[in-house]
């Protein structure tokens, strides 16, 4: 059958690695999105919060898709790292001429990273809490530990650098390769990473660096 | 005439099924005006002189156009100058005193038949599934009957300027053939005359690619950083449209 030949092929694999990370991202962009308004204050971050609450079903039906997304991203990703490591070392002497390469050979590392963080971030701010403490407060209590707050940057850091070859890679599978788009796609290849970074990362800086002290009189 | 000495760290294979290893030689006064084969070549005169059994490397043409040659040189596909054959690597490109470490270009589809000399036929049963045009009725066409702008019949050549010397393969970190198998796509799938048998040859060639046990790719441009002939990863990218096109609309 055509879709299972699809599915076993080597461009097909690819394709839906390149899929799902296109899904991931869309999550990201939201989910970056709502958390900006930590930056407002705990009243603006409370209100989004209990706003997505008002939609039990459909916080539901987002979650098992997402979760299905990030198994099938994690799975097939593992299974390419795993042939990868299999593959390489084929030689006593090898060189790389590419440059820049470092967030593509990472690729697995970087992703196992961010599986060991979401871990941590979905136990801590989904399951652990129970339902009568306000999110709000959570995040303040978590984020006013340093070494909390110093493993989250560091994830959005490894996050940065998956995204930096991930985005490249992800145009390339699709097949977006063209001195048309040459521009748009390096400068997104920096831009889309960085902006994650700047709003992600801004999260444990902004309690970090003391800011965060008026988080909950807003 | 400057010449170099060198330090020669070859690897030896009786053939695929036998255990390999390095073996170390030492060539004297070697001209830099010399080819790399060419040195290959003295030392296995030097070999032959001392009853031993010369190394084995393919060659044809010795001018970068056939694609019989290729080794890794001190890791690198062809050697440490770019968009060069091994027949065009020249012994000026190193110092006296320097150490190569050469070994054949390692795939798991490229069986080793002895010391640097690979099968490659698996590149060629790729081209065979789908890398053609059928003509299957009349005489030729005339060259001229089928008008095709200046522009696209060089991006088709830059493809078509692939040798299949497989060090795409060798150099890529996951040993895969994409950059082999997107430049044959994208070499008739730019030409009007490539049109009729599209789709059906990017699904047939990346069928037999994947069953000749090539890797998949990772998008690590190390293939095109390593191709002799400069063969861009935007042949990889038009390979995918079109397997996307085959698996989704064709027949």
């Amino acid at each position: 059958m055509w879709f299972f030949n699809f599915c076993k092929s080597s461009i097909g694999r690819k394709f839906f690695m390149a899929l799902s990370g296109l899904l991931l991202l869309a999550f990201l962009a939201v989910h970056a999105f709502g958390n900006a308004a930590i930056y407002a204050g705990s009243k603006y971050f409370q209100f989004y919060a209990d706003f997505l609450h008002n939609f039990p079903v459909l916080v539901l039906l987002a979650s098992v898709g997402l979760g299905s997304v990030l198994v099938l991203h994690i799975v097939l990703g593992l299974s390419l790292f795993l042939e990868k490591r299999q593959r390489t070392g084929r030689y006593e002497v090898y060189a790389r001429l590419t440059e820049n390469t470092f967030a593509s050979r990472t690729m697995g590392y970087t992703g196992l990273f961010i599986l060991l963080f979401l871990i941590i971030h979905v136990t801590t701010f989904v399951f652990a809490p129970g339902s009568d403490t306000p999110i709000s407060v959570v995040v303040m209590e978590r984020f006013s530990s340093f070494f909390f707050s110093l493993f989250y940057l560091v994830s959005f850091i490894a996050l940065g650098v998956h995204l930096n070859h991930g985005f490249f890679s992800m145009m390339q599978t699709f097949g977006f390769n063209h001195p048309r788009y040459d521009k748009t796609i390096s400068v997104l290849t920096v831009a889309v990473p960085v902006a994650f970074l700047v709003i992600f990362g801004g999260i444990p800086l902004y309690f970090m660096s003391g800011a965060g002290a008026s988080f909950m009189h807003h | 005439m400057k010449t170099i000495d060198l330090t020669l760290k070859i690897w030896r294979q009786k053939n695929n099924d036998a255990l390999g290893g390095f073996e170390t030689y030492l060539l004297r006064d070697i001209s830099t005006d010399m080819s790399f084969l060419e040195m290959l070549d003295v030392l296995n005169e030097q070999l032959t002189a001392e009853g031993k059994i010369p190394v084995a490397f393919d060659h044809d043409c010795r001018e970068g156009i056939c694609g019989s040659c290729g080794a890794m040189v001190n890791g690198i596909a062809h050697g440490p100058v770019k968009l060069n054959n091994l027949c065009q690597l020249h012994m000026r490109a190193f110092n006296s005193g320097d150490t190569l470490v050469i070994e054949p270009f390692r795939s798991r589809a490229f069986p080793i038949r002895k010391d640097l000399m690979v099968d490659r036929s698996a590149l060629d049963r790729i081209i065979q599934a789908g890398g053609y045009v059928s003509v299957n009725t009349g005489g030729g066409v005339d060259g001229n009957a089928i008008p095709i702008s200046s522009e696209t019949a060089e991006l088709a050549m830059d493809s078509a300027a692939c040798v299949g010397c497989g060090a795409c393969v060798a150099s890529c970190p996951n040993d895969a053939a994409m950059l082999f198998t997107g430049a044959k796509i994208t070499q008739l799938g730019l030409l009007p005359q490539g049109q009729p048998e599209r789709k059906e040859r990017a699904r047939a060639m990346v069928t037999q690619m994947d069953k000749e046990g090539f890797g998949f790719c990772s998008n690590e441009r190390e293939c095109q950083a390593q191709c002799p002939k400069g063969i861009s990863i935007r042949s990889i990218a038009r390979m995918n449209r079109d397997f996307f096109r085959g698996s989704l609309f064709g027949e």
